[in-house]
């Protein structure tokens, strides 16, 4: 990612820290917190019965699924995303400008509306393709089930590898040709110059990418239970759905949430060893690759994976979507399925991923000041503490919610803010490093001449910090309103009755069989996710 | 030149394929607008009933929605607020609330999550008009709660791949190995089955119904999260063989399948057909009673009960409603005897089996 930053200058360590401020990020950091040490607590105190049934039946299991579905999406999704980064960023490949633009557009695509629609097509004997293979050939041909391990670990990879491949991509685009001719120089094939030099230095970028794969595999729900491949995410949903106790759940959550952190952790182990530094003067980029005869090869490998990921997701929807217009009953259940009209879930999706954007930008601020300005170890663990919500899952999130709200400020439970209060809790990360990143670019002499001119530090925050730094706050609450967007499970238990967002109304009507339906909901929803994938991808430069 | 030419067979082949997924596939929504019942003797005036009605419902929203939009037309001053999810989650909702109720109306699909939240103290006691017309084992101890329909748990098989005297006539031979692969039936999540195994665990005890679950799971058999998917995969011939409720068998004989039903267990000696009943309740602490109890009211009186019959196959519970045209009345079969109370209160072993034996 950034290879160079040499902030030495910011990094002065005033004498006094602002106790507003600290109060503020403090405050911060205990509302994060709060719901993290709730479900521990309910965990530890939970029942032993229930700890005891759990790790005699279910655990083990759990933990070998769950693992093997992280390692195989990383793994897969690494493999993608540096293959296609390398593809589009440094090889004469046909269209890869194109390419550079479609590859990172499914993440505008939840994963479990991928999933619907792949599970439509390749279902065993009742998918589309199955059945034309056997209308084709007279009998029934063995295609690959999208069921189970193998079908949520190719699916998953289709739709979580853009973040390797961003991650990767700017890494390739910002890596120094002299590092690579170096190597050369000294007598390495092209190949080993790849995977001895290229890719090592790729590695900050990559084990950044692996971690969102991998925290987000944790978390996912819809597309785990829609192709019945049973992780502790799932599992807890069907412990909440199952009897009248919350503690089996509340003892999967506790143990997930450890998984979760221990994977955070082992990243910043990681992250802390590497090292690269390149000078910024004379960077010139790298030299394309001339692929020759695997030109045509390497272009129908980019087109196939472009293709499941979003041409054949996208198509299906709309085609689905156009054969639902065409018929008057969908229509009408379309317009008032649930006890509210489609337009009341576009409402309820953009008002309450737009708020939670808001809260989570305006809460990091005083975070990303604190750790930036005034960095020590107490600040940088708050920040942290402040990011431990990405290792989350919705589910769990959603948990510690319903518990702690219903208890202590029922006047709020069941209203739609919890919900905001979850996207927020979950997707504050996003918005924590946005703003660390902005803050970092922006030299505190430029607010300490604003101190010496007189102003206060209110009003220095309010007339020359923030406009400076709007840009990259605008960018983190982007990315909070286009993840609070795709959000299911946390939004599925902490609904209210009567708030439906579109994620809500794609799993309900898929969930019944009902594709028609659900595919003018899901469309809307990818094409409202691209406006801000757009944005951010416009300002990381991907389209240049 | 080449590479164009290959684009454009890929692109030829990919809306092939994407034009292929068609198959209009939509549920009979409330086709005519129930026909006006004469005014029945409500306490409250229809204009008077106004307000946020909150609704948890376990009955799948496509098949509660032509009740609630009859009810709507009746109450326009009305706001329904529908939650549906599935009949536990949203029982667990309401012990949650107890202290903070949010809902008016709970509505299952099974009797049992309603008798063991009544022991929870989680409803109201509320005589809806008419209930002395419901057969008397369809209301709740103190009119916790009131029945509304009934449903037979029966075997639906595909015509064009199973004869009709090869179909299995016990959901014991649901274990057979000659069907491995074969059958669908909904997962560990759905009310319906849930009440199925406890029924079972009631009438046979807990062995004989984990060595079913055990066969079921051994042959193979792919759950869904629904019937929904169960009907439409037995009606497209992914599979031969589906366990369902009965009107699940009606709604694909609707939309133009060679679908055959079975109604199991018949012969000497065998356990006789599992059915169940649909319930409504009025939550404790209800904010809009008024509604909820106009809601209750509806749902038993002869429109509602017609609408349950005609839309969605159902045996309704009031006397005098006739099923629908098609629908082979119960009276013809041996049912299962199932005690409700005993098997509500043993719910709890219930989960125990599903989770032991690791049903999907």
């Amino acid at each position: 990612m950034e290879i160079t930053r040499t902030n030495i200058t910011y990094q002065k360590i005033r004498s006094k820290i602002s106790p507003r401020l600290a109060l503020a990020a403090g405050l911060v950091a205990l509302f994060v917190a709060v719901p993290l040490i709730y479900i521990f607590v309910r965990a530890i105190t939970a029942e032993p019965e229930a700890w005891t049934r759990l790790f005699q039946e279910r655990i083990w299991k759990l933990f070998a699924n769950t693992l093997g579905l992280v390692l195989a999406v990383t793994a897969g999704a690494m493999l993608t995303g540096v293959t296609m980064a390398f593809l589009t960023e440094r090889t004469d490949l046909p269209g890869a400008k194109i390419f550079r633009w479609m590859l990172a557009m499914p993440l505008a695509i939840p994963a479990y509306i991928g999933g619907i629609v792949h599970l439509a097509l390749l279902r065993p004997r009742g998918g589309v393709i199955p059945k034309l293979l056997e209308d084709i050939f007279g009998q029934p041909v063995f295609t690959p089930s999208p069921l189970g391990f193998g079908g949520a670990a190719f699916i998953l990879t289709l739709f979580m590898f853009p973040y390797v491949y961003l991650l990767s991509g700017a890494a390739f685009r910002t890596l120094h040709a002299s590092l690579e001719e170096a190597s050369r120089v000294f007598g390495r094939t092209p190949l080993q110059t790849l995977f001895q030099v290229t890719l090592p230095a790729l590695r900050p970028g990559l084990t950044a990418g692996a971690l969102l794969v991998a925290l987000d595999i944790l978390a996912e729900y819809g597309t785990v239970a829609l192709l019945r491949y049973e992780t502790f995410s799932s599992a807890i949903f069907v412990q909440l759905s199952g009897r009248y106790d919350r503690s089996a759940a509340s003892v999967l959550s506790g143990i997930l949430v450890v998984l979760a952190i221990g994977i955070l952790w082992s990243e910043l182990r990681l992250q802390g060893r590497a090292r690269f530094t390149q000078m910024e003067s004379n960077w010139r980029p790298a030299p394309l690759m001339m692929l020759g005869k695997w030109r045509i090869p390497a272009f129908l490998l980019v087109l196939g994976v472009v293709s499941a990921s979003l041409l054949l997701p996208v198509g299906v929807l709309l085609v689905w979507s156009i054969q639902a217009s065409l018929d008057p009953d969908t229509m009408r259940t379309l317009f008032s399925t649930g006890s509210q009209g489609f337009g009341n879930y576009i409402w309820n999706s953009l008002w309450s991923s737009s708020m939670a954007a808001f809260i989570a930008v305006v809460l990091s601020l005083p975070v990303g000041l604190l750790s930036v300005r005034y960095p020590n170890q107490v600040t940088k663990f708050i920040s942290r503490l402040c990011q431990v919500g990405y290792a989350i899952p919705g589910v769990v999130i959603a948990l510690s919610l319903v518990l702690l709200v219903n208890r202590f400020l029922p006047f709020l439970y069941a209203t739609p803010f919890v919900v905001v209060i979850a996207f927020v809790l979950r997707h504050m990360p996003q918005a924590v490093r946005a703003s660390e990143s902005a803050l970092n670019q922006l030299s505190p002499s430029l607010e300490e001449a604003s101190r010496v001119m007189g102003r206060t530090s209110f009003q220095t925050l309010f007339q020359v910090t923030l406009p400076l730094i709007l840009p990259g706050l605008l960018a983190g609450g982007s990315l909070v309103f286009l993840t609070s967007l795709k959000e299911l499970p946390a939004t599925l238990l902490l609904r209210p009755a009567g708030f439906d967002t579109l994620a809500v109304r794609v799993w309900v009507w898929a969930g019944e069989g009902f594709y028609f339906q659900a595919a003018p909901a899901a469309l809307l929803l990818v094409l409202v996710s691209a406006l801000p994938l757009s944005f951010l991808l416009r300002r990381e430069q991907i389209f240049k | 030149m080449q590479t164009s030419k290959k684009l454009f067979i890929l692109l030829f082949l990919m809306a092939l394929s994407v034009s292929a997924c068609g198959g209009a596939a939509t549920e009979p929504v409330g086709e005519e607008q129930a026909t006006e019942a004469a005014p029945s003797t409500e306490v409250s005036s229809e204009a008077e009933v106004s307000g946020d009605l909150v609704i948890y419902s376990g009955r799948s929203e496509p098949l509660i929605q032509p009740v609630l939009d009859a009810f709507k037309a009746k109450y326009p001053n009305v706001n329904i607020l529908l939650k549906a999810g599935s009949n536990s989650e949203l029982a667990n909702a309401l012990i949650e609330e107890k202290a903070n109720p949010q809902a008016d109306v709970f509505i299952t699909t099974e009797l049992l999550t309603v008798q063991s939240l009544t022991s929870e103290g989680v409803f109201q006691s509320y005589a809806p008009a008419g209930v002395e017309n419901i057969p008397a084992e369809f209301v709740g101890e103190g009119n916790a709660w009131t029945g509304l329909t009934k449903r037979a748990r029966v075997i639906i098989y595909n015509k064009d791949l199973v004869a009709e005297d090869e179909a299995p006539a016990s959901i014991f031979d649901l274990t057979d190995s000659k069907w491995q692969g074969q059958i669908a039936a909904a997962g560990s999540t759905n009310g319906g089955m849930q009440a199925q195994v406890a029924a079972m665990q009631q009438l046979l005890g807990d062995e004989a119904t984990e060595e079913w679950l055990n066969g079921l799971i051994a042959n193979d058999v792919t759950f869904f999260g629904g019937h929904t998917d169960v009907r439409k995969a037995v009606g497209a011939g992914e599979f031969k063989i589906g366990l369902v409720n009965h009107y699940y068998y009606h709604l694909q004989l609707a939309e133009g399948s060679n679908v055959g039903v079975i109604y199991p267990d018949q012969g000497e000696g065998q356990v006789g057909l599992f059915t169940n009943a649909t319930a409504a309740a009025v939550v404790n602490g209800s904010k809009n009673p008024a509604a909820a109890q106009a809601f209750l009211d509806f749902l038993i009186s002869e429109e509602g009960q017609k609408l349950f019959a005609e839309q969605n196959y159902e045996y309704p519970l009031l006397a005098g409603v006739p099923i629908k045209e098609g629908v082979q009345p119960l009276d013809n079969f041996r049912l299962a005897d199932v005690d409700v109370v005993k098997a509500a209160a043993n719910f709890d072993v219930m989960f125990d089996l599903i989770e032991r034996v690791g049903l999907p």
